[in-house]
């Protein structure tokens, strides 16, 4: 390490890492991961949102799984927990889905419709 | 490595890998392998994240949910309902003591919500072997800031301007000690860090060290620029390999990055560190011979001045600061002076580290803002006393520090009050001891320690706590005398003004913190031969009869009983304690809560064995009586203390004659105690049998009033024994208590046992929380009403017996804690009472919490009977009118207060001894001292009988509408049983007296 | 410090070249002997005289200093210790909650006293004054191994664990 610069870009590239242990965070991904979720694809939709997060350079969204959510032929279902927003649940959500969503919703904050399943508790 | 979605931090602390956490982290590493998450899941090793006792712990994030106890048979479960279906593993939840409620999130267990992270803000949080964590929390941009933009001068005012002081214990301004070095000329300067943690109880410089090594170690090259030092020691206990091993892996990984050596940061400034291990010797926490040490000599202290800041190291200018206080360094840089002061009192800024260990649920590493009352870390970080044991004191500050009893649980926790009350914060040792713990052995403890850890250069220090080891020691050993507390007082006196460091300068103060406060233990100690705790092995025989108050040889009766020899057992009873059925009855058994044998499994059921052998006939076990002196005594009251005492003077040979103001004898056990607990026909058998052993009873006679103590005296009475109890009710002076509706709890129940009429309508109130309370609703349920019991504190305060407690709940009596009555109005032939909520404030001299009231939350209740049960106080009547004679006795409730029965024989048997030593001079020994040796063959190798404790036979709650006895007498079988039970803690005493 | 007690056993010759090694490595450095002791302790068990006069040779420091040093350190050991060393810990916390119990109970399994090894070089048994894992009291130590919260009843399962 030859100067501060060199310390301080260290710093940004790790720090991401430590921010979920802050128990702080605006945005909740859950992800629904029972038998049929996983069976229709659920952890590929999840590897999606795992990536985007990381390539973003948000640092507040987290994601978390759930089990079945009574709905298989939904599945892969996600639901998504904006800080002061009532949550949002979609369904069906490939990997192409989960990119729309993310980009639309996640970073922008507008609802996707194609796959949206319900609002609310 | 950005997609992983979930941070598994296992603690990785000392505590928890000696807990098994290695195992742990293997067996989630396994299963997170075969689920094929391993790429989306992290299990990060941190340091000590502070409960020790829960370990192996974890936090899940990012939901932050806190596992305890974890094993490695766990990590499947985990792994698949947690991490895959994201369902929590309930079963692994904290539990909170007492309430046993469960608590999931790290952020809502009180251990973790009262404390404030500084000095260990990235212990348990970060991976201490990766210096990238590190970084990503800050890590070295103070380092970076300092360097690029501040002076050395701007430093040290940062620092000073923060209030740190250190935080080894002596608590010196950190700034000021750096600015004295920097003052200091010399090319060379020294950076030291004491990491020679050696105050038994205290391990949170360990605990840095290991969960945070590169914080101490930015600290010391902020310092070392300050200062302007190019070279740091860390000097560490050698009983820390896993720090030790830590620390060298980080020194490592910051020279690997440039982050120590030469050039740091491109701007000039070069650091090296070195690692000195100690090698076991205590002294070397005193910073002279800390240093002598890392210059490769024996560790002795040397005279200050001068000063280390002026020759310290190899004679050179160095600062010297222990872990703790290095780990704050980083962060006032960072955020500021201000910050920092914000925080903690006037005097004392900041936060510190304490290690709560001992008698004490929660145990582990806490850190808080400093001023925090002493009561609040014990009782809502730290949990309370686990057992329902009862707090005595604190120990602060190790074997420099000295002991805060229960009465000063509100003291603010800094530097300043805890000196007033003669401790120190010292390192932050904080060891919670209950009664079980005697004091005057943990200053026999500590004098032991100084003496061994004594470097022997300095004679006061030497051959002065020798000396007083000794007289602790045959303190402890009985062999004490009182004149050895005046020679310990001044021995410690002249030990502080001339040892030549602080070892020697501190060494006596845990003595004169336990002499301060603890007096009477020493005491008792000396005169009595008798430790309270049970913990000086010469001095007990065994800890039930140690603890009894009657001191019953209750290992000999267990051991007749186990044989079936019953009259014996019965024997050995009736020479201490004439009531073995009332107290086989009514005994809070204090001897069960001491039983040995609830190492094992669960205590002996003393009482119900007890109650079994009272079965037996009477008169042909008494003790013989002693030759008959003709002397008359006479005692008032014949309750327990008064019939007792006759007992006892009558098997002396005195000619005893109890006066009782009321028709029959037996006071409280006849009047007070319901007889679905203690039936009459019980205390009438064993009254009965007293008087064929020679006690005459006079009932319906008031001295005082029928006829007085000088008449007494007229009538050649020589001696008086007053036990007249204590039957006034104490009344809250509030509105409208007088009422025919409200009535004192001893009231009631005395009208009840007299058979007189009393209406409690439909709904009663009972007021308190102590026996009486109790008494008085199981005995209103059982006419017919429906009964509250109303107390002010919580659960936890009552004083009434937990048993009694439980059936008072089953019979379906319902309790209101917090809540109090205000005021009491009649209404239509009801009686509308108001109460009013409180809640739990500071603490008061008993150590619990005061109950106010909470402002406006009053309510009414329209109820029938209001029974007020707070408190008694003595009933003297006219007896002490004309004064206190020599030949004039108390004992009993009169003397105690509000005591139990057991308590009140004890009473009996020291006023024995004193109204003999009165009348004839005393004799050698009393037959009720006297442990006979025990004739059962028992062998001590023998593996103890492995049945479980016998339960106590009880009626059916349908049962329980008349007054008939709740509980029954166990039969032959099941009693030799239980008896059998018992380990025979006296064996090897006698086995010593031969 | 590294285990050597796996390996196979090297000769005094390899264990004094590896002392001497050591030596010349820190010979640079200020007042180490104390770490030259640590690193002969490590190496042979324990500090006999041969040992220390080694190291009073090669460091050029005369032996009645190396000696002050080596008595004045309870750490260091003039005799050889068992395979494996009990440590009870006798620290304020392991008090209050029965560590002399188990000091007894160990004295008495063992047949030995505080200081002493057993005949078959089993097991040596020592105190310290405060192990730091307080909240697990009470602890002993069986090599570097922390047993905490320990009693009476479980030593034997756990003493047994070393052979």
């Amino acid at each position: 390490m030859k100067n501060l610069e060199e310390l301080r870009q260290i710093r940004y590239k790790v720090k991401k890492n430590l921010q979920m242990r802050s128990g702080k965070h605006k945005v909740r991904i859950v992800v629904c991961m029972a038998t049929c979720g996983i069976a229709a694809g659920a952890r590929q939709t999840m590897n999606t949102l795992s990536d985007l997060i990381g390539k973003s350079d948000r640092d507040d969204v987290v994601i978390t799984t759930s089990g079945c959510a009574g709905f298989c032929e939904q599945e892969p279902m996600i639901q998504i927990y904006i800080e002061d927003k009532e949550p949002v649940a979609y369904g069906k959500v490939d990997s192409k889905a989960a990119e729309e969503i993310f980009k639309k919703h996640i970073l922008n904050g507008r609802i996707v419709e194609r796959y949206l399943f319900s609002k609310g508790k | 490595m950005y997609n992983l979605r979930t941070h598994i931090l296992l603690c990785y602390g000392g505590a928890c890998i000696s807990s098994g956490a290695e195992s742990v982290k293997e067996a989630m590493d396994k299963a997170i392998n075969e689920a094929g998450i391993q790429n989306e899941v992290d299990v990060i090793t941190t340091g000590c994240m502070g409960t020790c006792e829960l370990g192996p712990i974890m936090i899940v994030y990012p939901d932050g949910v806190f596992y305890q106890k974890v094993k490695p048979e766990d990590a499947e479960e985990i792994v698949q309902e947690h991490l895959l279906k994201g369902r929590v593993v309930k079963r692994l939840f904290y539990k909170k003591p007492k309430t046993e409620e469960m608590v999931g999130m790290f952020n809502d267990i009180d251990f973790f919500k009262l404390q404030k992270k500084t000095a260990l803000r990235n212990c348990g949080i970060i991976n201490p072997l990766d210096i990238e964590e590190y970084i990503a929390s800050d890590g070295y941009m103070a380092l970076g800031k300092a360097l690029t933009e501040m002076t050395p001068c701007k430093v040290i005012e940062e620092i000073k301007g923060s209030g740190l002081r250190g935080r080894g214990g002596a608590g010196f301004p950190t700034g000021l000690k750096w600015e004295l070095t920097a003052a200091s000329g010399g090319k060379q300067k020294y950076v030291v860090c004491n990491a020679d943690e050696g105050d038994p109880g205290a391990f949170m410089d360990r605990s840095i060290l290991e969960g945070d090594p590169h914080s101490v170690m930015e600290a010391m090259m902020i310092c070392g620029y300050a200062i302007g030092a190019d070279q740091g020691y860390v000097y560490v206990r050698a009983e820390y390999p896993l720090a030790v091993e830590r620390l060298s892996l980080a020194i490592e990984q910051a020279k690997k990055n440039e982050l120590l050596g030469e050039n740091i940061f491109g701007t000039g400034f070069n650091f090296d560190i070195e690692i000195r291990m100690g090698a076991g010797a205590f002294v070397c926490g005193e910073e002279t011979a800390l240093m002598r040490s890392i210059e490769g000599m024996r560790g002795e202290p040397r005279p200050k001045p001068p000063f280390p800041a002026q020759k310290g190291l190899f004679d050179c200018p160095t600062v010297l600061n222990n872990v703790e206080t290095f780990a704050n360094i980083s962060y006032i840089i960072l955020h500021g002076a201000d910050d920092f002061a914000s925080v903690g009192t006037e005097k004392s800024r900041g936060t510190k580290v304490f290690a709560l260990a001992g008698d004490i649920n929660n145990t582990g590493l806490i850190e808080i803002p400093i001023g925090m009352p002493l009561g609040t870390i014990i009782y809502d970080i730290g949990g309370g006393i686990p057992n329902n044991k009862k707090l005595k004191a604190v120990q602060i500050g190790g074997p420099s520090g000295g002991c805060i009893p229960v009465q000063h649980l509100n003291v603010p926790v800094d530097y300043e009050s805890l000196q007033e009350l003669g401790a120190i914060m010292g390192s932050g040792g904080l060891i919670v001891m209950d009664d079980d713990t005697c004091m005057v052995d943990l200053a026999r403890y500590f004098m032991e320690f100084i003496q061994e850890e004594s470097c022997g250069k300095c004679t006061p220090c030497r051959q002065g706590t020798r000396i007083m080891l000794d007289i602790l020691t045959d303190i402890c050993n009985g062999k004490g005398r009182m004149d050895d507390l005046d020679i310990l007082e001044e021995l410690s006196f002249q030990i502080k003004q001339t040892s030549l460091c602080g070892l020697g300068q501190t060494a006596p103060n845990p003595i004169i913190a336990t002499l301060k406060y603890f007096r009477e233990e020493y005491i008792e100690h000396i005169r009595d031969k008798k430790c309270r705790a049970g913990v000086c092995s010469k001095l007990v025989y065994a800890p039930c009869s140690n603890v009894c108050p009657a001191s019953v040889n209750v290992p000999a009766y267990l051991a007749y009983t186990k044989e079936g020899n019953l009259k014996q057992a019965l024997k050995v009873h009736l020479k201490t304690n004439p009531f073995p059925a009332v107290c086989g009855r009514v005994c809070p058994h204090q001897c069960e809560a001491k039983c040995r044998r609830n190492d094992i499994d669960s205590a002996v059921s003393i009482r119900s064995v007890k109650r079994f052998i009272a079965e037996e006939d009477y008169p042909e076990c008494f003790p013989e009586k002693q030759n008959p002196n003709g002397i008359k005594i006479a005692v008032i009251g014949s309750g327990p203390s008064g019939l007792s005492n006759a007992y006892f003077l009558t098997m002396l040979g005195y000619d005893v004659t109890v006066f009782e103001s009321e028709p029959k004898a037996g006071g409280m056990l006849t009047y007070a105690i319901p007889s679905y607990r203690l039936p009459n026909n019980i205390v009438e058998k064993e009254i009965q049998a007293l008087c064929e052993y020679g006690v005459k009873i006079r009932t319906n006679t008031n001295v005082g009033r029928d006829i007085s103590i000088d008449e007494l005296r007229e009538k050649e009475f020589k001696a008086f024994y007053i036990a007249s109890g204590a039957w006034d009710s104490i009344m809250p002076s509030i509105e409208g208590i007088d009422n025919e509706k409200v009535m004192a709890g001893l009231d009631f129940l005395y009208k009840v046992n007299n058979e007189e009429k009393v209406s409690v309508g439909k709904e009663v109130v009972v007021i308190g929380g102590g026996n009486t309370a109790i008494d008085a609703a199981r005995t209103a349920k059982r006419l017919g009403a429906d009964v509250t019991i109303v107390y002010r504190r919580t659960r936890e305060e009552m004083p009434a017996e937990i048993e009694e407690i439980k059936e008072a709940e089953n019979e379906g009596i319902k309790i209101q804690l917090l809540q109090n009555i205000k005021s009491v109005k009649s209404i239509n032939n009801k009686l509308e009472v108001e109460f009013v909520k409180m809640r739990l404030s500071e603490f008061d001299k008993s150590g619990r919490r005061k109950p106010v009231e909470i402002e406006a939350s009053s309510f009414a209740k329209k109820i029938d009977l209001l029974i007020l049960a707070i408190g008694q106080k003595p009933s003297l009547g006219t007896l002490f009118d004309k004064g206190l004679k020599k030949d004039m006795f108390a004992g009993g409730d009169v003397k105690t207060g509000p005591s139990t029965v057991v308590e009140a024989i004890g009473e009996a048997q020291r006023a024995a001894e004193a109204i003999d030593k009165y009348l004839t001079g005393g004799r050698e020994e009393y037959p009720w001292n006297i442990m006979d040796p025990i004739e059962v063959d028992f062998d001590p190798e023998e593996e103890p009988v492995s049945h479980n404790r016998a339960k106590n036979i009880l009626i059916p709650l349908k049962e329980r509408k008349s007054f008939t006895e709740v509980e029954k007498t166990w039969n032959r079988e099941t009693a030799c049983k239980e008896a059998d039970r018992c380990l025979r803690c006296e064996y090897k005493k006698e086995e010593e007296d031969i | 410090m590294e285990c050597l007690c796996k390996e196979k056993e090297l000769t005094d010759e390899q264990k004094y070249d590896q002392l001497k090694e050591f030596i010349d490595e820190n010979r640079d450095k200020k007042g180490y002997l104390i770490p030259v002791l640590h690193k002969a302790q490590t190496i042979f068990g324990y500090l006999s005289s041969e040992t220390r006069s080694f190291v009073a040779r090669e460091m050029d420091i005369a032996i009645s200093i190396v000696v002050g040093v080596v008595t004045f350190y309870s750490y260091f050991k003039l005799f050889p210790a068992g395979r494996h060393t009990i440590t009870v810990c006798l620290g304020t916390a392991c008090y209050v909650r029965g560590a002399k119990k188990i000091l007894e109970a160990l004295e008495k399994k063992l047949g030995i006293k505080i200081g002493e090894t057993t005949e078959d070089r089993r097991f040596s048994l020592g105190a310290q004054r405060c192990l730091g894992a307080c909240g697990l009291a009470p602890v002993i130590m069986i090599g570097k191994d922390i047993h905490g919260r320990m009693s009476a009843q479980k030593l034997d399962a756990i003493v047994e664990q070393y052979k």
